[in-house]
């Protein structure tokens, strides 16, 4: 009898065990501090509210910025039956709900949240919108911009919006548009053929990746750029207008800690932060021979000197 | 009787003659001889563009100079609502005043309300603006709270003054607990821009500037809205120190209420950027006075 006792008693602690815990994977594509600032609150906001009561185990997934990529870590986190999915970006966040999974999803860093239409129930999260108008604004009080090369990747989702988005702000004020599709690193030849005036980067986290390639060729074209993601690496941006991304981070946590607790996904409202920095860099402006003026300099969040 | 008669007027001319070669001046303008200054110091509140400003200050203070006789110098004050401090540093006899330091200087210096410009659209007077990004989401006071509002400068009726009221009357009786940010741009462009931008979800600030704006770009009319408006006041202010004699207060009056009826008179206008000048009286300041009683108790003195 007393065995059994203890059998069973065994057996329900070793089973308590099992289940103590939960495995959170991530897809974090590539090396992009914008991404990289996310997941770094995100885990620090997500230890504080667990505080040690549970268990958390992280399965990190950096893929190339490529559909295959995408689609092979979407699938791998899947197999391991994780608990939640937690995607940063618009490629990561298609490929989890493409392969049609019932793990709950919470993602974020995603561009303008309410125009990606993210249909699937079992999906929340947060992402960010920048005025795009207003980096075109900037432009034109810095020099006369007739044309506007807008850097982006065809196989990005959200950099595809953000291209569309500006090649219709651009066509409003009658301003040309070069349209520089980056797919390979064979791609970025076209830009030494550039003849705009101003460059846009796009949120695209495979030109993000090449970023510190593809600066040098526009200073030696002397082309200005100006991106929505902060240029961390100090790269050569002209001018940042960018979402401090650390706040997302704060709360895919929050929705994430919700959701382990047994809130449904479409129970939690999505959010898109719009708060914005704005950073001009005058060492850059110094080498491509610009001037910020006084009147502009003012209205900046921070100046790199 | 003719012989007094006669060497009494002899004598009159004489000493009239007399008179005249001792002070040619007062032949010319006996009035003011004595009490002109030698020059008037006038004070400009900085805009967002501090040298166009001066450049077009310039030419109406060197047409002024002209008119007058006396010389017409321009200093910019550091910033916005040191009126009073400023005065009493810089020595200054007038200044150019929005509508808030206006009633500060009218109230604490009894400086005396001259005249306002008429800008190109025929308006004198400017209203605050509240505005929002049209995409924000922000339709009412519920849509506001949490977010962030960028003011002008404490010393602003439209920046600042006239959103705390807005405020006030909505229910809002702390705005460091109602907003999670707020700060002060320094100039109306810069509060449009900061909303434009999506560094502030709340913005206030003048009517004109706000026009101005979107007369130079078209596309920011697109993007905001202006959710709520003040009464008018007037925009600017010439107010001139009660110490300056009376006489030339009212030259000076003169002078810019008939500027454009002379063809100087409008070049300068032109350059001025104005149609020209209407009447100031400190009736028109008494609805800020009442605004900063209804919302800080009292005409607080920023930079006093």
């Amino acid at each position: 009898m007393l065995k059994i006792l203890l059998t069973v008693l065994f057996i329900l602690a070793a089973a308590s065990d099992l289940h103590a815990g939960k495995r959170i994977g991530v897809i974090m594509t590539g090396d992009i501090p914008y991404y990289g600032v996310i997941h770094k609150t995100f885990v620090d906001e997500l230890n504080r509210r667990f505080a040690g009561a549970e268990k958390i185990e992280i399965i990190l997934q950096r893929p190339f910025p490529n559909p295959i990529s995408w689609s092979n870590a979407a699938r791998k986190l899947i197999a391991f039956d994780v608990d939640l999915i937690v995607t940063y970006g618009a490629p990561a966040t298609e490929a989890v709900i493409y392969e049609k999974s019932r793990i709950p999803l919470v993602y974020a860093g995603l561009y303008d949240p309410e125009e990606a239409a993210v249909t699937a129930r079992n999906a929340t999260g947060c992402g960010f919108k920048v005025p795009l108008s207003s980096i075109l604004r900037y432009f034109k009080r810095l020099k006369t911009v007739n044309s506007l090369g807008i850097v982006f990747s065809s196989v990005e989702e959200d950099s595809v919006r953000q291209y569309e988005t500006m090649q219709l702000l651009t066509a409003q004020q009658n301003i040309k548009t070069e349209k520089i599709d980056i797919r390979s690193r064979a791609d970025m030849d076209k830009l030494k053929r550039l003849t705009s005036d101003a460059i846009f980067i796009t949120g695209s986290s495979l030109v993000h990746l090449w970023l510190d390639d593809i600066m040098p060729i526009l200073l030696q074209e002397k082309i200005p750029a100006a991106g929505i993601f902060p240029d961390v690496k100090d790269s050569g941006m002209l001018m940042t207008l960018h979402q401090p991304s650390h706040l997302q981070g704060e709360m895919a946590a929050e929705m994430a800690w919700r959701i382990l607790l047994g809130t449904k996904p479409s129970d939690i409202s999505t959010y898109t932060f719009r708060d914005t920095e704005l950073v001009f860099n005058k060492i850059e402006a110094r080498n491509l021979g610009i001037n910020f003026p006084i009147q502009l300099l003012i209205e900046a969040t921070k100046v790199i000197e | 009787m003719n012989g007094v008669s006669r060497s009494g007027c002899r004598f009159l001319r004489c000493f009239i003659t007399f008179l005249l070669l001792c002070f040619p001046a007062a032949a010319v303008n006996p009035v003011f001889a004595f009490e002109q200054p030698e020059q008037l110091l006038i004070g400009i509140e900085p805009e967002h563009n501090i040298f166009d400003q001066m450049e077009r200050y310039r030419f109406l203070a060197d047409y002024l100079s002209d008119q007058l006789g006396v010389k017409v110098k321009l200093t910019i004050m550091s910033r916005y609502g040191e009126v009073i401090k400023r005065f009493r540093t810089l020595r200054l006899d007038g200044a150019f005043l929005t509508s808030y330091t206006a009633t500060m200087g009218i109230k604490e210096l009894h400086l005396e309300p001259v005249a306002n410009p008429v800008n190109l659209i025929g308006e004198s007077t400017s209203q605050g603006y509240i505005f929002v990004r049209k995409d924000s989401g922000i339709r009412g006071m519920l849509d506001m709270k949490g977010g962030s509002i960028v003011f002008v400068d404490p010393a602003t009726m439209e920046g600042y003054l006239y959103p705390l009221a807005f405020l006030q009357q909505h229910g809002v009786k702390d705005i460091n607990e109602f907003f999670n940010r707020y700060y002060f741009a320094g100039s109306h462009a810069s509060a449009v821009f900061a909303v434009l931008d999506g560094r502030a979800d709340i913005g206030a600030a003048k009517s004109t500037v706000y026009s101005q704006l979107i007369k130079n770009d078209p596309s920011i009319g697109q993007e905001l809205e202006i959710i709520a408006q003040s009464p008018k006041a007037p925009e600017v202010t010439l107010c001139i120190k009660s110490e300056i004699p009376h006489d030339l207060r009212e030259r000076l009056a003169s002078v810019l209420l008939n500027m454009n009826k002379t063809p100087d008179g409008k070049k300068i206008l032109q350059q001025f950027r104005a149609q020209g000048f209407v009447r100031a009286s400190k009736e028109d300041f008494a609805i800020i006075e009442k605004m900063a009683q209804e919302v800080l108790g009292s005409l607080t003195v920023h930079g006093k």
